[in-house]
């Protein structure tokens, strides 16, 4: 499914509000049937860039292309948008509500009823159907939220946070859809900083940090242009061995085994010589890739 | 146009549909044929007359009170025979005295008081009045009452007394009973407005008193939905969906389509009371409420009805749009309602200029008043029924007015979307300018 095709294109685009600069020259490519996942810290820029996409806000400088045309109201009905501030009409009924929601995206008649009752019956909401969506719990109404973005059968897709506050069992569903929705050949721009969630349905990633852009490119390029340079390990004993500096620059311990990211001119060879000289059971011994996670943080917590 | 189209729908049905709508549409009525028929009643009840005994030391006065007293208590009843409508008037069941004449020429008045404030405690008088020998010439009397709260008998009793007097001296002055009657005659003042044709005639207190209930179900209208205007812009920030509704429509069209909603809300339940009311009025209390209202539907040209309907939408359109505005720049209705304050302020004060105009619709003062917005609607409307100006400022000043409503529309849409942009932040007046003039 995928296209060289570039749905969404930014080119030197900066935004500021007042002193504050939300976003400095920043350049990138949308291409067509991925899933683009925009990632950053909290204030690095990843909404005030979405706002230039959906046309909430405009660019101070800089042009940004939509499918290569530039931005209008029309072009805003092909995009589908559940933003990270979200909400429900508190007293409307589910159906009247997203009805409400495809009519503001130009879809009407016979075929919203259609739509409603499919959706709903997707993310196993039917029988609320006819609920203010007050009585709804919060899970529900996210769900319900995310309805609001995807009912218009939009070509672009663009979540911000789309899984926060969600159970695993919700999460997975609406994952499934999502990729279901990039099968269809939908573009998809997904923001968050929950790495976990970004690693495994993301296809291209780009890093805002500061108001900038960190890196860009496919997550298989960027993990392995980090190397192999972290060790799961199960041991007993052996701690002192992990906690030395000059092997280990960085160790998480998870439940029962330890990350352990290598220090510069180490290499996992003398790790293990070490280990075993020292005495320590080994369980497990394994070279990873580093995480998205682990990557973030690397490039987040480095001085600019 | 069609999301503006959805955006309306939305804000009307939701609105119409709800409970409170329903209930306040069907209470109000019923709220205010009580206040209307509640007082009615209290005061139609008949009070036990008032017991008043009269010391006439002058010898010449308790006739001529009685007299006084009792055409008081008949004219009204005349007056009723004219109209050729039965009713009581209310006022009569307080005006209602039972007098009785206490000889002062064989007792002393010490005595006299004595026996009459033992009867008063006695319970057997309500009051009694002392008519001094010099009366007549020095005009003052004495009146002692066991009710001292009862503010509106000793007031007929005065007005009694003082018609009494004014004969009485007539008569010591030799002026005969016809001449008297004539002096008394009262004159007859009739407010006609002269027609622009010359020919025709308008009633013009009539149409006067149109202007004033328009004015004043503008305020009322005003009042009411101007909150609900306010809370319905705040209703998006405060569930937060003004982003996902950014992303497919303009703030204008948004804002736009929440004015124009609940304004027709507003216009539903107006027109459902108004015609609650015209039922009331021809059938239901169609003769309790006097006779004349109904004969007198004023002779007002077309053409002014269709300006009092303009410039009522002109005068709630532009007080809304403040309220919009308001609701713009804060985040919760709570704080809403104290910026709301001032509108209030300028409404109260557009109303009142209703009397200067009123006096001079000519002046230039009443031609500006009557070209700002704030103050046009009332203003140009008592214009239009005094001495209608020509029919260019009438346009201009509803073009004014509508081009406001727009303007501050527009403005009250731009700060709005910045204001999305910062969240929680309500503005201060200053930030609201550069808000709006923020791209």
């Amino acid at each position: 499914m995928a296209s060289d095709n570039t749905t969404v294109k930014l080119d030197r685009v900066s935004k500021s509000f007042g002193e504050f600069t939300a976003v400095r020259d920043l350049s990138l490519d949308v291409r067509a049937g991925r899933v683009f996942g925009l990632l950053g810290p909290n204030g690095a820029g990843k909404t005030t860039t979405i706002r230039m996409i959906v046309n909430i806000t405009a660019p101070d400088t800089g042009t940004i292309l939509l499918f290569g045309r530039h931005i209008d109201s029309n072009l805003q009905d092909r995009i589908g948008y559940l933003p990270e501030e979200r909400g429900l009409y508190k007293k409307m009924r589910v159906a009247d509500q997203l009805r409400f929601f495809a009519e503001i995206k130009n879809l009407g008649g016979k075929e919203v009823d259609k739509r409603i009752d499919e959706w709903l019956a997707r993310v196993k909401l039917s029988e609320w159907k006819n609920k203010r969506s007050m009585e709804l719990s919060k899970g529900m109404q996210q769900k319900i939220q995310f309805i609001t973005a995807v009912i218009h059968d939009p070509d672009l897709l663009i979540l911000d946070e789309p899984f926060s506050g969600l159970d695993p069992v919700n999460v997975e569903l609406l994952k499934e859809i999502v990729l279901d929705l990039k099968r269809a050949g939908k573009t998809i721009i997904f923001s968050t900083h929950q790495m976990e969630v970004a690693e495994k349905i993301c296809d291209d990633i780009c890093l805002l940090n500061r108001s900038q852009k960190v890196f860009e490119g496919s997550l298989r390029e960027i993990k392995s242009s980090f190397g192999r340079n972290s060790v799961a390990v199960r041991c007993e004993g052996g701690d002192g061995v992990l906690d030395d500096p000059a092997l280990v620059s960085k160790l998480v311990r998870h439940a029962d085994e330890a990350q352990a990211l290598l220090a510069a001119g180490a290499d996992a060879q003398t790790l293990l010589k070490r280990l075993i000289a020292s005495g320590a059971v080994i369980g497990k011994f394994e070279m990873v890739e580093p995480s998205l996670n682990d990557i973030f943080i690397t490039k987040v917590t480095e001085p600019a | 146009m069609k999301k503006f189209l959805s955006v309306l729908k939305r804000e009307y049905i939701q609105r119409v549909r709800a409970k409170m709508f329903i209930v306040s549409t069907i209470l109000l009525p019923v709220v205010m044929s009580l206040f209307g028929l509640v007082p009615a009643i209290i005061l139609s009840i008949e009070t036990p007359p008032m017991r008043v005994a009269v010391v006439d030391q002058t010898g010449r006065m308790y006739s001529q009170i009685r007299q006084a007293l009792f055409n008081d208590q008949q004219e009204p009843e005349s007056q009723n025979a004219n109209a050729g409508a039965p009713r009581t008037p209310p006022r009569r069941s307080f005006s209602r005295f039972v007098l009785e004449e206490v000889n002062a020429t064989t007792q002393p008045l010490d005595q006299i008081r004595a026996s009459l404030d033992q009867r008063m405690r006695a319970r057997e008088l309500d009051g009694y009045v002392i008519l001094p020998p010099d009366f007549l010439s020095q005009g003052k009397a004495e009146f002692i009452s066991r009710n001292a709260g009862d503010l509106f008998s000793p007031r007929v009793l005065q007005q009694a007394i003082n018609r009494a007097a004014r004969e009485q001296r007539l008569i010591d002055a030799k002026v005969d009973t016809k001449t008297r009657q004539e002096l008394f005659k009262p004159v007859e003042l009739q407010s006609v407005k002269a027609g622009a044709d010359g020919g025709r005639q308008t009633d013009s207190s009539a149409s006067f008193a149109l202007v004033f209930g328009i004015g004043f179900v503008m305020y009322l209208a005003i009042l009411m939905y101007g909150q609900i205007v306010l809370g319905a812009v705040i209703e998006e920030k405060e569930t937060r969906i003004a982003e996902i509704l950014f992303s497919s429509v303009k703030p204008f069209t948004l804002m736009m389509g929440k004015l124009v909603g609940v304004s027709l809300v507003a216009l539903t339940q107006l027109a459902i009371w108004a015609a609650a009311f015209s039922v009331f009025a021809l059938y239901g209390v169609g003769m309790l409420v006097s006779p004349e209202m109904r004969d007198n539907i004023p002779s007002i040209p077309l053409s002014h009805y269709i300006y009092f309907a303009l410039f009522f939408l002109l005068g709630y359109f532009i007080y809304a749009t403040i309220y919009a505005l308001v609701g713009s720049m804060v985040t919760t209705a709570q704080e809403g309602g104290q910026l709301a304050m001032p509108i209030i302020l300028i409404l109260v004060v557009s109303f009142y200029l209703f009397w200067p105009v009123s006096r001079s619709p000519d002046s230039p003062f009443s031609f500006w008043v009557s070209m700002i917005p704030f103050s046009a609607p009332v203003a140009m409307l008592v214009r239009i029924v005094t001495q209608t100006p020509p029919f260019w400022q009438i346009a201009l000043s509803l073009l004014i007015g509508f081009s406001t409503v727009f303007v501050i529309m527009w403005l009250a849409s731009r700060i709005y979307r910045v204001g999305m942009l910062m969240y929680g932040k309500r503005a201060s007046i200053p930030e609201a300018i550069r808000w709006a003039r923020q791209a």
